[in-house]
């Protein structure tokens, strides 16, 4: 298993997509807390803010989110879809003939590179989101008391986006399929839906990838009707599931697709 | 590694296997067996079943029924696969933006091998002095060379090839030749597959030969070439009536052709020349027909994949080194 592992990890460190996806990790984060600034004045009359409400200052905590909803997934897909579209696949199990042990080992390795892009955005954080708080006006400390509730889960959010593009690339094969599948459902359809759902039924659609990723994530419900649960809500906000709540449901998204993409795709015959 | 010092080769066994793809059976009910320190060539028109066949031995394929071994073994439950078996695919393919050094560290990092095996094995196969260049810009023979070297990673006890001649230019075909040959020499076990008769006819000591799925013949060379019917030995000799009469009291069936010409059926140089030398027949020529494995092939395949022989190149001699590669 380690052999694998690490030939997986050699593997990913040596595409150029994969570096493409690390390299946007920093401009998205960068986007998140412009964005968190920028929504944090409210009527103050101020283009940018310096945050307050303890939603605003996990929000900024988090902002490297933005940055894990889409390139996680990307991550994931890339780590499957890459064999089938340079038709390595054949190689590879060659190589490592166990196809589970082959499956088990790009699962770490995706888990591997999520983190690194949690990471790189939180690098972004600490280099430009608090420093610019302060200068804003802001208490730092104010902001690094979240870390608590907004790191552990953030970084498992990135994991387990990570494995549902994974695991949806398992399923499609097709890289620009699977990516189109993943990002387009998280950033596009799910936001549809939850505001058809929440329009027509009042419901709160709160189980669906993104979502449940970002209860994981500390409750930085950016992006979900204008408030999440820990600024109180109003009678119409968006309430996200609890983050264990957030964390299984988004492991469901990515073990079920996995899953199904093992016993339906990735076993079949390799001719 | 020196010739001949080692017998580390395992059997491969094919028993019964059985593909069927939808409707369309690929290989039917297939047992033959592979031996050690033998280079066994695996014959057949295309669409035989050959590649489905190595595909199930390497486990890329599940096969419908029977089984396909190594030693005793699935490829999939072998301690160390790719210590045991090496495998050079057809339609095997690489990261284009990956160097070739990278991918043969990845390979050896798969198999729990040595880093340095990389080196070892470029240099095995002449690519040395591409270690760095991206798989990309390479050619299709030194794609190839670069196949055989991911499969030589793990210094495997045996060596399967599916069509490895494709991309090769003569110098290259005649380098894998020698390859396989010391390959073998070491007890070691080369399984080949290929549509080129000249070139596997220089290179084989067994043969194993399928049409439509199904086994055709398997034995050694000699065994087949000399099974065949249709054989025939042809003289031509300006004594032609004394040749017939000797022929006749040798019991040795044969036919007039022309005035100075007699062919004969069944029998083989061994057998006519001391004959003949012994009567002091004088010869112009003594020549052996349809006993090739060429002919062998196209009885056996019913002349199926006849139009891939004119794939085949000459090989002219080469050097032990491998050639320089350069796209």
């Amino acid at each position: 298993m380690i052999n694998a592992l690490r030939a997986e990890l050699l593997k990913m460190r040596t595409m150029p997509g994969v570096w493409v996806t690390f390299g946007l990790a920093l401009p998205l984060t960068v986007l998140g807390i412009l964005i968190v600034f920028a929504s944090a004045g409210g009527f103050s009359g101020h283009t940018f803010y310096f945050v307050t409400s303890l939603s605003q200052r996990r929000r900024l905590l988090g902002a490297g989110y933005f940055g894990i909803e889409i390139l996680a997934p990307i991550i994931g897909v890339l780590c499957i879809t890459s064999e089938y579209r340079q038709k390595t696949i054949t190689g590879s199990l060659v190589l490592v003939p166990i196809r589970s042990r082959l499956l088990l080992a790009k699962v770490i390795t995706t888990a591997v590179w999520s983190i690194f892009i949690a990471l790189l955005g939180l690098v972004a954080i600490a280099a430009v989101a608090l420093p610019w708080n302060a200068a804003l006006g802001g208490v730092t400390s104010q902001v690094t008391d979240q870390i608590g509730a907004v790191i552990p889960g953030l970084l498992l959010s990135a994991v387990l986006l990570g494995l549902f593009g994974l695991g949806f690339g398992t399923l499609v094969k097709n890289q620009v399929a699977a990516i189109l599948l993943t990002i387009g459902g998280t950033l596009i359809l799910e936001g549809i839906l939850i505001a058809l759902a929440k329009a027509i039924f009042h419901y709160d659609l709160n189980w669906l990838p993104n979502g449940a990723g970002a209860a994981l994530a500390g409750d930085i419900a950016r992006g979900f009707g204008g408030g999440g649960s820990g600024d109180g809500g109003g009678a119409n906000a968006f309430r996200l599931l609890t983050w264990w709540q957030g964390g299984l449901v988004l492991l469901a998204w990515g073990l079920g697709p996995l899953t199904l993409g093992y016993f339906t795709t990735f076993r079949r015959d390799v001719t | 590694m020196t010739p001949g010092t080692t017998t580390r080769g395992l059997p491969i066994e094919i028993n019964g296997l059985s593909k069927h793809f939808g409707p369309v059976l690929a290989v039917d009910n297939l047992s033959f067996t592979v031996e050690p320190g033998r280079v066994t060539g695996f014959l057949g028109p295309n669409g035989s079943g050959k590649t489905t066949t190595l595909r199930m031995l390497l486990g890329l394929v599940h096969p419908s029924s029977g089984t396909a071994t190594i030693a005793g073994q699935s490829y999939q439950n072998l301690p160390n696969p790719t210590s045991s078996v090496g495998a050079v695919l057809e339609a095997t393919s690489f990261h284009p933006a990956r160097r070739a050094r990278t991918h043969l560290r990845m390979a050896a990092r798969a198999g729990g091998h040595d880093e340095k095996r990389a080196d070892e094995v470029l240099g095995l196969v002449g690519l040395s002095g591409d270690a760095k260049r991206k798989i990309g810009g390479f050619s299709m023979g030194m794609r190839q060379r670069l196949e055989l070297a991911t499969a030589l990673i793990g210094d495997p006890d045996v060596l399967i090839l599916d069509e490895p001649s494709n991309g090769l230019d003569p110098q290259g075909i005649a380098w894998l030749r020698d390859f396989m040959r010391y390959f073998a020499s070491e007890g070691r076990t080369v399984l080949v597959s290929s549509h080129l008769l000249s070139e596997m006819a220089q290179t084989i000591d067994d043969a194993v030969i399928v049409s439509f799925g199904q086994l055709k013949a398997q034995g050694t060379l000699e065994e087949i070439t000399k099974g065949i019917t249709g054989i025939v030995m042809r003289a031509r000799s300006p004594e032609a009536d004394r040749l017939a009469g000797v022929l006749a009291q040798a019991g040795i069936a044969f036919r007039r052709i022309t005035h100075d010409e007699i062919a004969m059926d069944g029998v083989t140089p061994e057998q006519v020349g001391p004959l003949l030398a012994s009567n002091q027949i004088v010869l112009y020529e003594l020549a052996q027909e349809g006993g090739d494995l060429e002919s062998v092939f196209l009885s056996l395949t019913a002349g199926l994949g006849f139009g891939d022989l004119a794939d085949a190149a000459p090989t002219p001699p080469t050097p032990p080194t491998p050639p320089d590669q350069t796209p």
